[in-house]
């Protein structure tokens, strides 16, 4: 069946076509490799610049002397082993007739790549996958499968050194990006002794008082939780693939996903502030900012939910001529109950949680006043409140997960 | 007899080009017939039953039901057009978590009121009509269970009962029995056989046994690699005409 | 059903539980509902304020009335319906056949509810494992656990959702919530649309962001944009990748099929999980507060703070991987002589790796989100340039634009990062 083609489709595609397939490979391979070395050069200028000359910077040489390392460093590392772009894409050097290519033969191909790879001329005018340099050095790149190579540990393969080098690299420069210093650490700890002291006492007179704010912040979430219900389920429906056909509803689909893209990447905290700004400080705000990250939220789990129903029901109902609403009710609709009330719970965790640090900003709710404890340094009646923030998180935490154990 | 169903040059194309689903079929069947289907899996049968109500879009292609080109109609039209077939699936389709009951009923969508449907609301002559039905599968005990506590036999009776509710002039199984032990499979096919012989719905079953097939059919459709290699009586297939639909390693199998 | 002594303590907790958890389930639910109209009734008809935190006024005779009028609610409901709690532990109300009991039997298993209250002691200690208390065995109706009888109950048409005890209760409880909430956050749409003129300009500077300082350091913050980001991304993963070093041995001191062997085992078990909830319930801002004192302001706090909540978040998920490992290769190997640890280094750990770097994955995401706010409290990271700028409004004239320019970069960051972890966790499992 593979090569029986409908009549008035392509037979082949064209050659360029097919250069161009090749020529994105190759670039993929390159650029994933020189932004690997970019990150390496930059991460090592940063922290050769903390210990050497002590100061915060990423710069050492000028930005074209680290272009032509990087680049020269690339086709290197691609010449003379398995380079990182390499192996995510699963390819190897060979030579023509299949053996392991010969040293002589990579150097050439390094060189000529010079005139043929890095203009691209050489790339684009290949036949059958071989670019200038491949044929005139004899080497050709091939899947990974195709080639029998001799199995060498980890620590002898370019790639997997060249990660391992990435991770401690990145470890120290974070290390000092973030300014870890566990001498402070442990040098500090003494100070806090004062602090876990007055944790372990808290100050019970404050319970009516935190019990009430708690009770206002539980509130805070259920409104969140509940409004963010009402919008996001119908928008569910617009967001799912399989519901969402023809040019009208791609363009629809597009527009919600991103929409509750950008708006889940933006935490309720930000949320919070802008909300402040408008409606004033209290529970308000907060209430509108768990709102707004709720329905972002909402709408990616339900949608994806959506997106993986079992079609079989759904094709019953429509065979029986029923309108697009009644499938929806018929056929969709009893399957995603259950899901959809398990991620409810979810986002209501979550949405607890959020709620008790809304106030922060402004947002009311118990993490108003315990926020200023902190800050006057009242360390018995932050005490208290933490504690009472945990039991109430605790025991949501529990009896959802309970429910959602029997939803199933 | 009148020409129940005409299909003429229906062609299903997927994947660009690539994959060639139906080839230019072309059949017609008569009112009350009972047309088997058969071939190997992959052969075209269920893309086939698919395109006839239009779940599926043919490619090219024309079908006409009763007169009316089903291939050009609205999709109101349409909607109506396939209140009059009704169709029962190999892995039952049933809505898992309603019950019993409501399943049945939703075979009554396409005719019952949209507003009160949309409130699970059916008229009191419609619930009498799905006790009835489900009476005629012989299951009126299970009618308030939930559908995915019976089992495969049952299930697929609550599917027939379900396309008894469209009252259909035309039914359409797609491999029916495929998921059901033998005894099962002669029990649905028999109910298929009282629709065909009592009611006077026209049949299109696609069966993977040839011996049912035998049993049940008036006349056997054959398709393989989406094109028909056969079209007559059941007694006519004989041990050539097998090996050219099912392949040269293909042997007869009994059910009992 | 026989009548011997209580013979096992447990047998009769057992038994006792499920009706005894479904009563003071329903109970507290009547109490809620109780709350709640006072709550309304305060609001509405007192004519003193009552600030919305929830102080109730009530007359000194209000208080025993409402005990004891939600007390009697929750019994002639178990007696005469299908309760919420009753539903959520699995529990009907049967005659000794298995049938439906009959009204005049409801009637009197409500009223002998009173005098078995009376005499719960005696009534308790007479009663046989399946805890037959005075009312049950007087009205002959008796409270059986749904899972016994579920195929012997006839299946009849099931009664309208807004007929039934549960449905009704249940609606009556999400609308007083909806009712007393939206009072008690002081939702204020009038507030919302009246200001939203005002506000406009707001939501103008945000979309049309300024990116003076996206690579640029800003001379008051010493800092630009990519810089902030680059810490905060940095701080997540150092959080991430020592939360999960710590949380991974943790991890089986939180697993029930690797502890669960001696009491010392439970205990250890307990405690593990103990700490693991309560250091979650915590969100990672709070705990910056403190770490700020303890090492001075600055991203070190951030990400001190991030750990801690990694460590409880991973080390909850790895023991529940831990848990539901398969066990036929650990057989295997225990089957061959090897020790404990052994099992674990090459039955257990090759099979949740995969889910491990799946749970870290995820983590790192989440404290990526997390690190982009904690500058509130003293973090490091984008936050202090986000707030800083919003300190600036009154100010510089384009401040809300520059914050504008933060949240791009936060969003252009976070979405991606969210896309990469989403991919590579498809393919690791």
């Amino acid at each position: 069946m593979k090569d029986r083609y409908y009549a008035g489709f392509m037979q082949e595609k064209p050659r360029w076509m097919r250069s161009l397939a090749d020529l994105r490979g190759r670039l993929f391979v390159f650029i994933t490799d020189a932004i690997a070395l970019i990150y390496l050069w930059t991460m090592v200028s940063y922290c050769w610049n903390t210990f050497v000359f002590h100061t915060k910077s990423f710069v050492t040489l000028p930005w074209w002397v680290m272009l032509l390392v990087v680049i020269e460093a690339a086709a290197l590392w691609e010449n003379f082993g398995v380079s990182i772009g390499m192996k995510l894409l699963g390819l190897r050097l060979t030579s023509a007739d299949g053996s392991a290519p010969s040293l002589g033969n990579r150097a050439l191909r390094y060189l000529t790549w010079h005139f043929s790879g890095l203009p691209l001329v050489g790339v684009m005018a290949a036949k059958d996958g071989q670019a200038w340099h491949d044929r005139l050095s004899g080497l050709r790149v091939v899947g990974a499968k195709d080639v029998e190579t001799e199995r060498y540990p980890w620590y002898r393969r370019s790639w997997s050194i060249a990660l391992l080098v990435l991770l401690i690299v990145t470890l120290v420069a974070a290390m000092l990006v973030t300014r870890v210093d566990f001498v402070k650490f442990f040098t500090g700890a003494p100070k806090t002794g004062r602090i876990w002291r007055a944790f372990l006492s808290p100050e019970w007179s404050l319970l009516g008082d935190g019990i009430r704010l708690l009770i206002v912040t539980i509130f805070m979430a259920f409104m969140a939780t509940l409004f963010g219900v009402l919008i996001a389920v119908p928008l569910s429906f617009l967001a799912a693939r399989n519901l969402t056909q023809g040019l009208l509803g791609r363009t629809v689909y597009t527009i919600v996903r991103g929409a509750m893209s950008i708006t889940r990447s933006i935490e309720p905290i930000i949320w919070a502030i802008i909300f402040v700004v408008w409606v004033r400080v209290g529970a308000f705000p907060g209430v509108l900012a768990l709102f707004v990250h709720s329905v972002a939220d909402l709408t990616k789990l339900y949608s994806e939910r959506l997106e993986s129903i079992d079609p079989g029901p759904v094709e019953a109902i429509r065979a029986t001529g029923a309108n697009r609403v009644q499938v929806i009710i018929y056929g969709i609709i009893p399957q995603i109950i259950n899901p959809y009330l398990s991620f409810t719970l979810y986002r209501w965790d979550i949405n607890v949680r959020m709620a008790t640090i809304i106030g922060i900003v402004g947002g009311g709710g118990i993490g108003q006043r315990l926020y200023q404890y902190t800050k006057l340094w009242r360390w018995s009646e932050a005490g208290l409140l933490m504690l009472l923030i945990m039991l109430v998180v605790w025991a949501m935490d529990y009896t959802s997960s309970r429910l959602r154990a029997r939803l199933g | 007899m009148a020409d129940h169903l005409v299909v003429e040059h229906l062609t299903k194309v997927y994947k660009r080009g690539d994959v060639l689903a139906l080839d230019d079929i072309s059949f017609s069947v008569k009112k009350g017939e009972f047309l088997v289907l058969i071939g190997l899996s992959g052969s075209g049968k269920s893309t086939l039953l698919r395109c006839i109500n239009r779940l599926i879009e043919p490619t090219a292609g024309k079908v006409y039901f009763d007169g009316i080109d089903v291939t050009a109609a609205s999709s109101k039209d349409l909607r109506h057009l396939r209140r009059r077939m009704a169709m029962i699936f190999q892995q039952f389709n049933l809505v898992k978590r309603s019950s019993v009951l409501t399943n049945v009923l939703s075979g009554r969508l396409g005719y019952v009121n949209p507003w009160l449907s949309a409130a699970h609301q059916f008229p009191h002559p419609e619930i009498k009509m799905a006790m009835a039905n489900l009476e005629r599968v012989g299951i009126p005990e299970q009618a308030y269970k939930r559908a995915d506590e019976l089992s495969g036999g049952q299930q697929q009776r609550v599917g027939i009962a379900r396309a008894l509710m469209q009252a259909p002039e035309l039914l359409m199984a797609d491999e029916p029995v495929s998921a059901l032990d033998p005894a099962t499979s002669h029990s649905v096919m028999r109910y298929l056989e009282l629709m065909n012989r009592e009611d006077g719905v026209t049949v299109i079953a696609s069966l993977h046994f040839l011996s049912l097939a035998r049993r049940y059919g008036t006349r056997i459709l054959a398709l393989k690699d989406g094109k028909i290699v056969y079209e007559g009586l059941p007694s006519e297939i004989d041990e050539a005409r097998f090996k050219k639909i099912y392949g040269e390693e293909a042997e007869q199998v009994e059910v009992h | 059903m026989k009548s011997t002594r209580a013979n096992s303590l447990p047998a009769l907790l057992g038994a006792i539980k499920p009706r005894l958890f479904a009563f003071l389930l329903d109970w507290a639910s009547w109490g809620y509902v109780a709350y709640a109209v006072m709550f309304l009734i305060n609001r509405y008809w007192f004519v003193r304020y009552v600030n919305f935190y929830g102080t109730l006024t009530l007359p000194i005779w209000g208080w025993p009335l409402v005990v004891l009028s939600t007390l009697e609610l929750v019994v002639l409901g178990h007696a005469f319906g299908h309760s919420i709690g009753l539903s959520l532990f699995g529990l009907r109300l049967l005659t000794h056949s298995h049938r439906f009991p009959r009204t005049q039997d409801r009637i009197s298993r409500y009223l002998w509810w009173h005098a078995a209250v009376l005499l719960l002691p005696v009534s308790l200690w007479r009663s046989g494992r399946e805890c037959l208390l005075l009312h049950d065995v007087r009205s002959k109706t008796y409270m059986v656990p749904l899972a016994e009888v579920k195929d012997e109950l006839p299946v009849t048409k099931p009664r309208p959702w807004y007929l039934t005890n549960r449905g009704l209760m249940t609606v009556a409880l999400i609308g007083l919530t909806f009712w007393v909430g939206w009072l008690a956050t002081q939702i204020n749409l009038e507030r919302l649309f009246s200001r939203a003129p005002k506000s406009a300009y707001l939501w103008k500077a945000l979309v049309t962001p300024d990116f003076e300082h996206l690579a640029m350091p800003d001379p008051e913050l010493k800092d630009s944009i990519m810089g902030g980001m680059l810490e905060s991304i940095f701080m997540a993963l150092l959080a991430t990748i020592f939360g999960g070093l710590i949380a991974f041995p943790l991890s089986f001191l939180g697993a029930r099929n690797i502890m669960g062997f001696s009491p010392l085992g439970w205990l250890i078990y307990t405690l593990a999980r103990a700490f693991f909830n309560i250091f979650r319930s915590i969100e990672s801002i709070l705990w910056a507060v403190v770490f700020a004192v303890w090492v001075g302001f600055g991203p070190f706090a951030g990400v001190l703070a991030l750990t801690i909540h990694t460590i409880a978040a991973l080390g909850k998920l790895y023991s529940e991987q831990v848990e539901s490992i398969d066990p036929g290769p650990l057989e295997a190997i225990a089957a061959t002589g090897a020790r404990r640890w052994q099992v674990v280094l090459y039955g257990v750990i090759p099979q949740i790796i995969p889910s491990y770097l799946a749970f870290s994955l995820y983590r790192w995401d989440i404290n990526v989100r997390m690190s982009t706010v904690i500058a509130l409290v003293g973090g490091g990271g984008i936050g202090r340039i986000l707030f800083y700028y919003k300190g600036q409004v009154g100010r510089l004239s384009n401040a809300w634009n520059q914050v504008g320019a933060v949240v791009f970069a936060i969003v252009a960051v976070v979405w991606l990062l969210d896309y990469i972890s989403g991919r590579v966790r498809e393919k690791i499992i």
